[in-house]
């Protein structure tokens, strides 16, 4: 079972513990302050809570878990994740980018205590942040699967969220919430590679050279393709190890090139060439089922052509 | 290319050393970028370039350049 506990949402509030309130974004605090109970605000509390509930995407989940354990520790903490992809509801993990600052926290104290699914707020999403969100999942599931350091068990279950995200549209679906949750679960248990090499490495050098709408996830939709094509042309053992867990390499493709967008990607082609050297040393880069090295940019500068 | 050369653009690359830093006698501790990271970029590099993948075991236990390419030979590939 994944942690935390999933709980359904109309059972969420047997699981309020002492004074309770909500931290999610300003669209939202009318209507969960309304179906919980509760105050909403989009500020996290000033002083410690019993439970805070959090209704959000990673960014604002991964604030949350900060609060939690650096400042309230004795706050019960729930989250409903707006958006798939992240994983921040079932990773320990605390990821931020504040201005050109990556900020990573890691430990099982950071982990909320439970989490739930809230179907509706798929259907709210831009249909582009929706898309974006799957290619972050998707990036998760395989790179996961792929890592030298995934285990034939985590293989296995990655496999099986591999086989479930095949069937699913790239867009609005409530359906994408829990395999996304899965696919970051079982990534865990092994690594990421070069797709998150690349994006840890470009977010905050977009930022601070004014680029706008450049997520994390974005930028995971935008280079798997080309990363899984480097890593076949690397390692031909793809077809085989997807055979060995029932894997159709085809069906994988065909999703990867529709998340794939040529004309974003040779926009960004400059500022992947400047951080290279930065990309090669960056720890998920160095975890990548296939290596990485100084030279490998040419492949990519072949893929804007 | 010979395997020696192989071998030795693989570690320069995943060792980002300059090739007149590499020598054949380098040993772990004296590479400052061979962390244990690089021991899994080692081995999925020695698999990319010479077909062989190392096992968790041996992976580990390499030390030292001469220990890749003990392991190699073993393995019957030959460094003349």
């Amino acid at each position: 079972m994944t942690k935390p506990e999933l709980v359904a949402l109309a059972r969420l509030k047997d699981h309020f513990q002492g004074e309770t309130a909500a931290y999610c974004a300003t669209a939202l605090t009318a209507e969960v302050g309304s179906r919980f109970g509760i105050s909403a605000s989009q500020e996290l509390p000033s002083r410690g809570l019993g439970t805070l509930l959090v209704v959000g995407g990673g960014s604002r989940m991964d604030r949350a878990k900060r609060w939690r354990t650096l400042e309230s520790p004795q706050t019960r903490l729930i989250v409903v994740p707006s958006l798939w992809g992240s994983g921040a509801e079932v990773s320990p993990i605390v990821a931020l980018t504040e201005g050109e600052t990556k900020t990573i926290l890691m430990g099982p104290e950071f982990l909320p205590d439970y989490r739930s699914v809230w179907p509706e707020l798929a259907a709210r999403l831009p249909p582009e942040t929706a898309r974006f969100a799957c290619g972050d999942s998707w990036s998760h599931a395989l790179e996961g699967f792929l890592s030298p350091l995934a285990s034939d068990a985590v293989r296995d279950e990655l496999a099986a969220v591999i086989r479930e995200l095949t069937v699913l549209p790239l867009g609005n679906d409530p359906r994408w919430f829990e395999p996304s949750a899965r696919a970051c679960a079982g990534q865990a248990k092994a690594s990421v590679g070069l797709v998150h090499g690349i994006a840890h490495t470009l977010e905050g050098r977009l930022v601070a050279q004014g680029f706008k709408g450049w997520g994390h996830a974005r930028l995971c939709s935008t280079y798997l393709y080309p990363v899984m094509a480097y890593n076949v042309s690397c390692n031909p053992k793809w077809p085989e190890q997807a055979a060995k867990h029932h894997l159709d390499t085809a069906a994988i493709d065909a999703v990867l090139k529709q998340l794939f967008d040529a004309a974003a990607y040779r926009q960004l082609l400059p500022v992947l060439e400047a951080a290279w050297p930065q990309v090669i040393r960056d720890v998920s880069s160095r975890t990548n089922s296939a290596l990485v090295r100084p030279a490998s940019l040419d492949f990519f500068r072949q893929v804007a052509t | 290319m010979g395997n020696r050369e192989k071998l030795k653009q693989l570690l320069t690359d995943i060792f980002l050393l300059d090739p007149s830093e590499f020598r054949f006698d380098l040993s772990r501790e004296q590479v400052e970028t061979w962390d244990s990271l690089a021991v899994v970029s080692v081995a999925v590099g020695v698999h990319e370039t010479f077909g062989y993948h190392p096992t968790p075991e041996e992976a580990t236990a390499i030390k030292s350049v001469p220990d890749i390419i003990a392991l190699l030979e073993y393995k019957g590939i030959k460094f003349d």
